[in-house]
């Protein structure tokens, strides 16, 4: 919007804040983790998952010295001497059985699992584990389906063959996708621990009956189906344990939001032994708190040893979060344009430097903020703890208990004007945000603060605070208070940047709750109003964004139309 | 829209395309009735053989394709198998050959054989806009049907293509082949199998 003349503001009259001294939490020598000892929570692959991946290795190499030393036939006679004996007790009915149990062998059954799954996780909205099982069966049918046709193995010979078959033999397609397909079902749709125990032997089970059937049928070699058993395995085990690790994306079927992640087992050991090493504190115990009012982080409270024990708070930021920010912020830019620079951050460990870098600016410039305590790093690059001050007693200034007289006003309203005075926006005040403890209010959750921001979000904040503050007093009140500190040009500025979409959710949804129109009422008390601030603004990013968004979605659906619904043999 | 969302569509879009659905199990291997090193044919005829046990022939390709002729791939299963010649005049998959047990050769007409052992069918379905028609050769055991999708103009280069390029070889070649390769350990069929037609 253009710019307005600024009158001189009236002498804006210095609001006390009480700064609460910073807690005294008891400390212990720090420790520094030495070269080569693994972080606090360790990538990890387990040892069956390297025991995998080591014979997968195994099945390769011993392919490339195959074709090289050209002793395939070695195992060519190896193979089909097992096969005879096999078919040395072909009987018919054990024909009709071996036909029967090697029903999972079928393009038609894994054509069923495939889609099944599909339809079970978009049901379920397991996007992350529909996306790595999708990737697991494209790499492996084109792994499988390369080097069946690099080897070129023929079918089995000297044996009649009963079952039917397609391709080259080595390694055995219908065995690599079988295996593949089962493993991804229990990694995606089982939950770890005993349940996932019973369903790998169920599915080792179901291979072997299956791999036994085949054999049997003549379909393939024995070490046709082990190649495929081997890789067939291996691929989606190791990608399932890097990509969904269990304990960052849990397999869950009851409620609760995915950005919360579980601190209890060998995340919550590793947080209270990071925190001993990395800050100095010893902790009790990890738990979460006020989980139903973030989204973007797992909050939690840290009891730390002492006489008397204390508390604080921290926040644990995994890459997940830094996903789930990217895609909101992708999501916002496409379908409001550029409300303000919203370019998301590209690794959790800088989204958790920002935040503590801002807490840090904000906390040195006296405002009423939590005092930083230090960043943890659980699992390097993918997990942090942002540590810091724990607000013992305070409540939601939205809670009706909490008592909002004209000190506490005046302590919102100057927060802004502070912010205002060394260029930060803090771009989420709301209700949660804002809490009260002995008459004093304390601005929390910087995570989306902005240093130097654009004018018009610095003006939003002040209207979201007035509206805030508005609602538990009136706006008659807030207004003549936020006078004290800013002109008319600034407040009805503020009005004019903000309207719908441009409050914090919670905010909206309470300023309906009341059924009052607290912005209407701020407008009304305005000696004149300004023209509202556009916000719908198309940039060359958003129109971008949009065309590679509709290009990929395009791409995307012609591929699950045209390919993946297919059947993947 | 950051890389990497970018680059996983692409892995997807790329992976995807190279297929996920009944190509699967093809092979874009020629099937060469005798590879240049040791005048063996490739593993790819053998495995034609095993898709008809009783075929006493198989085809294969017995010279490199001419310029603007290209293999597109072979799809060798239990019950037949198939491969086919793109061209960039008469189109993708102008020529299909088929190996099966039988073949339908009803409609049409038996002419000269220009092969030992194997008797020629022809029949001509469509010539305008573009050339459709079959060659069968059957023998016993089997079948090899060519299949003519021609949109080129030129529709007898395709057809001589056919003749010149596709050949057929025994299956007592290929047993004898199998044989030598396995230093006379392993055979082609089942043994109750061999011997016969």
């Amino acid at each position: 919007m253009a710019s307005l003349p600024q009158a001189p503001p009236d002498p804006v009259r210095k609001v006390p804040v009480a700064r609460p001294a910073p807690p005294a939490i008891q400390r212990v020598r720090r420790r520094r983790r030495p070269s080569g000892e693994p972080p606090p929570l360790p990538k990890h692959l387990n040892a069956s998952g390297k025991w995998w991946l080591a014979l997968s290795a195994l099945v390769v190499a011993v392919w490339i010295v195959v074709v090289v030393t050209g002793s395939a036939t070695h195992f060519d006679v190896a193979d089909t001497r097992m096969l005879q004996a096999i078919a040395d007790i072909r009987t018919p009915w054990l024909t009709r059985v071996a036909k029967v149990t090697g029903v999972l062998g079928t393009p038609a059954a894994i054509y069923v699992i495939w889609l099944a799954n599909w339809l079970l996780l978009v049901v379920l909205r397991r996007w992350r584990h529909l996306f790595v099982w999708i990737g697991v069966g494209i790499i492996v049918v084109n792994i499988g389906a390369s080097m069946a046709s690099t080897l070129q193995r023929p079918r089995p010979f000297e044996v009649e063959i009963l079952g039917p078959w397609a391709g080259f033999s080595m390694p055995s397609l219908p065995m690599t996708v079988l295996s593949a397909f089962l493993v991804s079902t229990v990694y995606s749709l089982v939950p770890a621990g005993r349940f996932r125990a019973i369903a790998k032997w169920v599915i080792a089970g179901l291979l072997v009956v299956t791999a036994l059937s085949r054999l049997y049928l003549a379909q393939d070699h024995p070490t046709d189906a082990l190649a495929g058993v081997i890789l067939g395995v291996a691929v989606p085990l190791a990608a399932f344990r890097l990509l969904t690790p269990n304990d960052v994306y849990p397999v869950r079927y009851t409620r609760g939001r995915p950005a919360h992640l579980d601190v209890t087992g060998a995340r919550g050991d590793a947080i209270i032994r990071a925190l001993q090493d990395q800050l100095g504190l010893v902790a009790s115990e990890v738990k979460p708190v006020g989980l139903a009012g973030s989204g973007g982080s797992t909050p939690l409270m840290i009891t730390v040893k002492g006489d008397p024990e204390t508390h604080v708070f921290g926040k644990l930021y995994a890459a997940t979060h830094v996903r789930s920010d990217r895609f909101y912020k992708l999501g916002r830019t496409l379908l409001y344009g550029r409300l303000e620079d919203e370019q998301p951050f590209h690794s959790v460990r800088r989204l958790v430097q920002y935040e503590d870098y801002v807490l840090r600016v904000l906390s040195d410039a006296g405002l009423p903020v939590a005092h930083p305590l230090g960043i943890v790093e659980i699992t390097p690059e993918r997990e942090y703890l942002l540590v810091n001050e724990f607000f013992e007693g305070a409540r939601e200034v939205g809670e009706a208990e909490v008592e909002v007289d004209d000190a506490i006003i005046d302590q919102g309203l100057w927060a802004v004007r502070r912010m205002w005075e060394i260029g930060l926006a803090h771009r989420d005040i709301k209700p949660a945000n804002l809490m009260v403890r002995d008459g004093t209010l304390f601005v929390i959750d910087t995570a989306f603060a902005e240093v130097r921001p654009s004018p018009w979000r610095q003006a939003v904040d002040l209207a979201n605070m007035m509206l805030v503050l508005g609602l538990r007093t009136s706006a008659e009140q807030v207004y003549a208070r936020a006078r004290r500190q800013f002109s008319d040009e600034e407040i009805a500025e503020a009005f004019a940047a903000t309207r719908g979409l441009t409050m914090p959710s919670q905010l909206r949804r309470m300023l309906r709750q009341q059924g009052k129109d607290l912005h209407g009422d701020f407008l009304r008390l305005l000696p004149y109003r300004l023209p509202p601030v556009r916000i719908q603004r198309w940039t060359w990013r958003r129109v971008v964004l949009t065309l590679a968004t509709l290009f990929g979605g395009a791409i995307a659906l012609s591929l699950i139309i045209g390919n993946l619904l297919g059947s993947p043999l | 829209m950051s890389g990497a969302v970018v680059s996983s569509l692409a892995v997807l879009a790329g992976l995807g395309l190279s297929g996920c659905s009944s190509d699967t199990t093809a092979t874009t291997e020629m099937p060469t009735c005798a590879e240049a090193e040791h005048g063996n044919a490739s593993n790819a005829v053998v495995l034609m053989a095993q898709s008809v046990p009783t075929a006493s022939y198989v085809p294969c390709l017995r010279t490199a394709l001419p310029l603007g002729w290209g293999f597109h791939h072979l799809d060798a299963r239990s019950d037949g198998s198939v491969f086919s010649l793109d061209s960039d005049r008469d189109g993708q998959e102008a020529i299909m050959v088929r190996l099966e047990e039988s073949c339908d050769t009803s409609g049409s007409t038996e002419i000269l054989s220009d092969r030992e052992g194997l008797q020629r069918f022809e029949r001509v379905t469509r010539t305008t806009p573009h050339f459709e028609g079959e060659r069968y050769y059957r023998f016993d055991g089997g079948c090899i049907t060519f299949e003519f999708r021609l949109a080129g103009e030129s529709r007898g280069e395709g057809l001589a293509l056919a003749t010149s390029a596709v050949g057929v070889i025994s299956r007592a070649d290929l047993i004898e082949q199998v044989h030598e390769d396995s230093d006379g350990r392993l055979s082609l069929d089942p043994a109750a199998a061999e011997g016969e037609p």
